[in-house]
């Protein structure tokens, strides 16, 4: 059961990804990759890892799907004309993507298959997880966070407006 | 993690809290000068400690370790940092770089080689090798009047996001394969693995695709010249010494943690050097601009050190450390030598401004020919040395076909070096006048011909060295 559901889930964000990927509208690709998250959240949760799952949908549907999607409207990159036909063809790949996801939560929901077949010790708790993360893994926590501190330092540099003008303050 | 561990951290402590501080202070001062002077006696304070205070190691929470072989790249790489914030000091008050973000940056990326030198781990070796590419991201774009300077940060941020991709995707696989992030057990895990060996094998070959995207080996070469040419020069300096030789140490390492893995690369790998060799060489050739001579130059380096580390044999890697070290010193050196050119606005990096240079400034082309001669393996230089013990090892290893192949790409290389020399010096004295270059750029230089020159005439006192810290 748990691996006839990882092989459809794999499709499902090969599928996914494939047409985020091909796809021109970008609004359109956004919603791709996020059925491609869901499937993924899915995945983990089928391999034991609950609160990755938890937070791929999250963080990765949740917070930066939806920044994309700020980011594409912000950048007016979305395209202005309106579809000619009604084309109910272009909804036929999301639609599916869409149920064949919903079809395995509702599996995942009443049979939990990962549950019956491996026992209970077998979901790692977030209990466990952080007691891995910032037990065992502490240093490299420390070095990722560093790392995201200097992303931080370097995106607010070079994403700044108007360069010269602190040169020019200094000057006078 | 206990308290030896952390002492053992020490020196990568210093430069991140140190960069960490100096990016605070750089909020409130801006004068360059203090923030440049913090970074590098930050760089050097991290030197010493690697040299003096940490104990040797073996596993420091399971992802790096301080072996002598560790402190010993450590060091390195924190004073090529510091020397490259001392060549940077003029550089980043002409341009008006930001003083704070450029010395943080490049502590944090030392930071970055020096665990990635270190690694025993393939989590460790992805950190390091993450940490000071991000902060080459921004440091190679930094310069923002100048349109090639942000082309070449967005290319090596493309292809550094693709390499991180292949990266992670083979650390998956080889652990998947082998069931273990430590190296030993990893690369054993791959000799015992049954029906998931060609998956694992598979993931070593990504590994190697991303380092060879890092190192710039020749199906993965084609940022380089570009990047090099846009960065800001002393930003080059660095990149080309501590981001490749960092990734060099970690494939030594690599290739001295386990053998086993690796013989089934060895026609991979050995097909990989000969292209990098000889494309690399023959790129070089019709080059016009000092930048992208010296990138390709790298590149049939990197290409060249691959020989010994295919010999897997003890003289191999050592050969190969030495190789690593004394192309460092070099490159730094040439690259310090073009910023010391360098004034506020422009810099000779096309060939036609150092026509008849050699006469205006003697001392420095001159410096620039000995280095020069050394990165081509002129005799009493340590190039000469370092060519010599790859192409021994390689002999006795039985790869006299690479090793042909080798001599034949450096003999290439001479025309390309001779003809930077020859434009220096057998032309026609057309080039203006550049930047006399201040004292502190000319102790840089003093100490990068120091120790090529020195290396070459004693090549023994390096040799003890590697041979005593090598695992």
């Amino acid at each position: 059961m748990a691996s006839i559901l990882f092989y459809i889930l794999g499709f499902v964000m090969l599928a996914a990804t494939l047409l985020c990927v091909t796809c021109r509208n970008p609004v359109h690709a956004v919603i791709y990759l996020v059925k491609g998250f869901f499937a993924l959240a899915l995945m983990f949760y089928l391999l034991g890892a609950p609160l990755i799952a938890a937070w791929e949908v999250i963080v990765y549907v949740g917070a930066i799907m939806v920044l994309f999607l700020f980011i594409i409207m912000v950048l007016e990159l979305a395209p202005r004309e309106q579809p000619q036909e009604p084309g109910w063809q272009r909804w036929v790949p999301g639609l599916l993507l869409a149920a064949s996801i919903m079809i395995c939560t509702l599996l995942i929901i009443f049979q939990d298959p990962s549950a019956a077949s491996h026992g209970p010790n077998h979901f790692v708790g977030p209990r466990e997880f952080g007691e891995a993360l910032f037990g065992k893994y502490a240093l490299a926590v420390e070095v990722v966070s560093f790392q995201l501190l200097f992303a931080a330092v370097g995106a607010y540099y070079l994403g700044r407006y108007q360069p010269r003008r602190r040169n020019e303050e200094d000057q006078t | 993690m206990n308290g030896l561990e952390l002492i053992a951290l020490t020196p990568v402590l210093i430069l991140v809290l140190g960069g960490t501080a100096l990016l605070m202070a750089g909020a409130w001062y801006r004068q360059p000068d203090p923030l440049l002077a913090g970074g590098i006696s930050v760089a050097l304070a991290a030197g010493l400690s690697a040299l003096l205070l940490t104990p040797p190691v073996q596993e420091i929470a399971g992802l790096f370790s301080s072996t002598p072989y560790a402190r010993f790249f450590t060091l390195f790489w924190s004073l090529s940092a510091a020397l490259m914030l001392v060549i940077s000091v003029r550089y980043v008050k002409e341009r008006s770089l930001p003083a704070g973000e450029y010395v943080s940056l490049v502590l944090f990326a030392t930071a970055g080689m020096a665990l990635l030198s270190s690694a025993t781990s393939l989590i460790g070796i992805f950190l390091g090798l993450e940490a000071f590419t991000l902060a080459f991201y921004i440091l190679i774009a930094c310069n923002r009047h100048c349109d090639l300077s942000a082309e070449a940060g967005l290319k090596y941020l493309v292809m550094g996001a693709v390499a991180t991709g292949f990266m992670a995707f083979g650390i998956a696989l080889i652990y998947a394969c082998s069931g273990s992030f430590h190296l030993p057990e990893a690369l054993q895990g791959l000799a015992a693995a049954g029906a998931l060996r060609p998956w694992g094998l598979l993931g070593w070959g990504m590994l190697l695709v991303a380092i060879g995207f890092k190192i710039s080996l020749v199906p993965f070469h084609l940022w380089t010249p570009d990047v090099y040419q846009g960065a800001p020069t002393p930003v080059v300096s660095l990149l080309a010494t501590g981001s490749k030789g960092a990734v060099a140490a970690a494939l030594i390492g690599l290739f001295a943690s386990g053998p086993s893995g690796w013989t089934d690369m060895t026609s991979l790998l050995w097909l990989l050097s000969a292209l990098t060799m000889l494309v690399g060489a023959l790129c070089a050739l019709p080059q016009t601009n000092i930048k992208r001579l010296l990138a390709y130059s790298s590149v049939v380096h990197m290409g060249t050190l691959l020989i010994g580390l295919l010999c897997q044999t003890s003289d191999g890697l050592a050969a190969s450390v030495f190789y690593v070290t004394v192309y460092c010193i070099a490159s730094l050196g040439s690259f310090a030598i073009i910023t010391s050119m360098a004034d506020g606005t422009s810099e000779p990096t096309d060939l036609e401004q150092w026509r008849g240079l050699g006469y205006r400034h003697p001392v420095r082309c001159g410096v620039l020919t000995v280095l020069l001669l050394s990165l081509a393996g002129m005799p009493p230089t340590a190039g000469f040395m370092a060519k010599f013990a790859i192409f021994h090892a390689s002999i006795q290893a039985d790869f006299i076909g690479l090793a042909l192949v080798g001599i034949l790409a450096s003999l290439i290389s001479f025309a390309f070096y001779l003809k930077v020399i020859m434009v220096m010096f057998m032309t026609d004295e057309t080039a203006p006048a550049c930047h006399p270059g201040t004292t502190l750029e000319h102790s840089v230089l003093a100490i990068c011909t120091g120790a090529v020159l020195l290396f070459g005439l004693f090549p023994g006192l390096l040799f003890d060295l590697i041979g005593s810290i090598l695992p």
